[in-house]
């Protein structure tokens, strides 16, 4: 059984009168550990599912899994809860809390659960990750006085904090140039490889995706195509 | 808690303007009431150390008895229980003073003026004359010639009268018959005129044979306490250890109604249907009875000014609302991410409800400072003013106390409202959805 598994899923917006049909009726089945990415043009239902993978959002219908536990019907509470054990989140916009410094914004998942490792393992976790992504000389800066793809390692570091089963990235290159993006998504990889932490993230770029080995492409709402990799590629070396 | 708190902390700073001037709105509100507050408590003290000066002492005894005519006349005769009491208290008595007193018309030449004259027993308040400023002649001859007597300086002029020259006196005795005496003028004196304080002083022993009373008798007994906060059960002690077992009990704090020459006068003394008793009767009364009618005024300019205080945060909470709502805006897609990262609904309505804590503290705190520095800066000018309004000033200056009950009460009034006033815009803010919160562009 996958760590996240989607059944039969759709997805139905209605907007105003009108329902908009963002993803109908989907299935698919991601492993621990897989670097995996959804593709798919504008507008196919990559963020939508996203979303449902991230308990952000409820699906019209069909069953979401995530680490076992299906998401249907938990009330707010337990799915913030379910977020904040299992999951990691990086954003297209890289979504810094501004009034926080390279550290504590790294810090900020692990100081909203009940129980938090103590001070000094807490501290030494933290600066591996800032060390992991680059950014030991930057401990201190807000995010105001980084680049896109400094702020978006901060970002990645941010995702790991909780040591997330799953961690998820919607477009997270889209607002870096492509070298700084190849960058990232390399960065991503290479936590992938050494925590095993399972990432799904969602691109329109086919460069980026051919680093992933589970790729699902989608089109107007539906899979049009899912492929594993046994060999993973893009390892870096 | 301390994330929250955190984070609510640094919001404040990072819209510096907006906060300052929501801040700066509190501030006011609250350096209105502070002034208020501090000024009105300030006169309060003022006018009772003013009063307790005016009077001489904080606690007052007179005595009353029925002469064999039929008369009702106000004095104190040597009494065991009466000094049994003083000294049993003494601990907590700082001084007194046992005065006879008239306000005699007196005479030099062709003119004339009435007076108030004390009859003093020199040796028993020997800090009187210390205290005394002499603007010529010497003090301690009043020791030495009985008729002796001190003068303000102004009745001096008026009278164009000399140190060393003898005035005429005229007065009623205590049942009512014409006299005259003579008195030598033996210094004159820096009046205290601003305090409606205008005293000449003579021996109480003279003084007495000419209000027709034994030396040793007296009309009133001063008492300055040493604790100004123990005043009423002191003057209690008094009443209960005076109270003749013929009295009823139920005039247990008597109405202070007229005053005249400084003195209380109880009103029912004038009043026909009382049935003479014997031997005399006393009556304890203290400044705090004398303070209430101030304290009423007092009391309702505080409310005045409580409710321009909560005028103006009401109008400040309006602002607040709408820089909240702002807020929440602004920051949709800070929230939707700390929701994605796990932070509950309740956790992100308490960034802003901190928020709005520690901008009303802010507030208040600014507006306390700026109290204070309004308050030093004015409490040290000296006002010249007219000698009417001296009685509200402590040598001319204004006296600021405000307590810390006021001040620890107007910020949880400012905190409250501040709180009120964010509680809608962070429940909404706490509501979103973190999907939507999370795709919004702003
Ligand atoms: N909150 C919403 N309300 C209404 N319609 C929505 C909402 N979110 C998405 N949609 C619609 O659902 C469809 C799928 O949107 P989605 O954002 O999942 O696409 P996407 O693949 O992420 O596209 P992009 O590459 O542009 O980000 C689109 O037609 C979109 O307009
Ligand atoms: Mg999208």
């Amino acid at each position: 059984m996958g760590i996240v598994e989607l059944h039969n899923v759709r997805k139905v917006y209605t907007l105003g009168k009108a329902e908009v049909h963002a993803v109908r009726g989907v299935t698919f089945s991601i492993e621990k550990g897989d670097f995996a990415s959804i593709v798919g043009p504008s507008g196919s239902g990559k963020s939508t599912i996203l979303n449902l993978i991230g308990c952000i959002d409820q699906p019209t219908d069909g069953v979401v899994s995530i680490n076992g536990t299906v998401t249907q019907g938990l009330n707010d509470k337990a799915l913030t809860r379910l977020r904040h054990e299992t999951l990691g989140f990086i954003f297209q916009s890289f979504n810094l809390i501004p009034v926080l410094n390279v550290y504590e914004n790294i810090e900020f998942p692990l100081l909203l659960g009940k129980d938090r490792p103590g001070k000094k393992e807490m501290r030494e976790w933290i600066e591996f990750l800032v060390e992991a992504v680059g950014l030991a000389d930057h401990m201190h800066h807000k995010s105001n006085e980084l680049s896109g793809g400094q702020r978006q390692r901060v970002a990645i570091a941010r995702a790991l904090a909780t040591k997330p089963q799953i961690v998820l990235a919607d477009e997270p290159t889209a607002n870096l140039d492509s070298k700084t993006g190849q960058s990232i998504i390399e960065l991503m990889k290479k936590m992938n490889a050494e925590l095993n932490t399972t990432f799904i993230f969602s691109t329109h770029d086919t460069t980026i995706m051919d680093i992933a080995d589970h790729v699902i492409q989608l089109l107007d709402g539906l899979i049009v195509e899912d492929t594993k990799k046994s060999a993973k590629v893009g390892s870096l070396s | 808690m301390f994330l929250t708190m955190k984070v609510a902390f640094r919001n404040i700073s990072r819209q510096k303007k907006r906060s300052f001037l929501l801040a700066g709105a509190i501030a006011f509100g609250m350096l209105v009431i502070t002034l208020m507050n501090a000024l009105t408590g300030g006169v309060v003290g003022t006018i009772r150390d003013n009063f307790s000066h005016a009077l001489g002492g904080h606690v007052f005894i007179t005595g009353q008895e029925w002469t064999d005519a039929g008369q009702m006349i106000m004095k104190i005769r040597p009494d065991e229980n009466l000094d049994r009491l003083l000294e049993e208290n003494a601990t907590q008595i700082e001084a007194f003073t046992r005065r006879s007193q008239a306000m005699p018309t007196m005479i030099f030449g062709s003119k004339q003026t009435m007076q108030m004259l004390y009859g003093v027993d020199f040796t028993e308040e020997d800090k009187l004359l210390d205290s005394l400023v002499v603007t010529q002649g010497r003090l301690a001859d009043v020791l030495v010639e009985e008729n002796a007597v001190i003068l303000p300086q102004p009745v001096g002029e008026r009278l164009g009268v000399q140190v060393g020259e003898t005035i005429l006196i005229r007065l009623e005795t205590l049942t009512g018959q014409q006299n005259v005496g003579e008195l030598k003028v033996v210094a004159f004196i820096e009046d205290q005129e601003e305090l409606g304080l205008s005293a000449a002083f003579t021996s109480r022993s003279y003084l007495n044979t000419l209000l027709g009373m034994d030396q040793h008798e007296y009309q009133i007994l001063n008492m300055f306490v040493t604790d100004l906060s123990l005043v009423d059960s002191f003057a209690r002690i008094f009443r209960e250890g005076l109270r003749t077992p013929d009295e009823g009990e139920e005039e247990a704090e008597p109405q202070v109604a007229v005053m005249v020459a400084g003195v209380p006068l109880d009103p029912l003394a004038e009043a026909e249907e009382i049935t003479p008793w014997e031997g005399t009767r006393y009556r304890v009364m203290h400044i705090n009875q004398i303070m209430e009618a101030v304290e009423l005024v007092v009391g309702v300019l505080n409310r005045v000014g409580l409710v321009i205080f909560l005028i103006l945060l009401v109008v400040t909470m309006v602002g607040i609302t709408n820089t909240f709502r702002m807020m929440m805006i602004e920051r949709t897609k800070e929230i939707g991410t700390m929701r994605a990262f796990g932070m509950h609904q309740k956790q992100v309505k308490n960034i802003f409800l901190w928020e709005a804590t520690f901008l009303g503290l802010l507030g208040c705190v600014g507006g306390l400072v700026l109290a204070g520095v309004i308050s030093l800066i004015v409490g040290n000018i000296t006002f010249d003013a007219d000698p009417s309004l001296q009685f509200f000033l402590n040598q001319g200056q204004v006296v600021f106390d405000v307590s810390l009950a006021s001040v620890i009460g107007n910020t949880a009034i400012v905190v409250l409202i501040s709180l009120l006033a964010a509680y809608w815009p962070a429940r909404a803010a706490a509501r979103m959805s973190p999907m939507k919160a999370l795709s919004s562009h702003t």
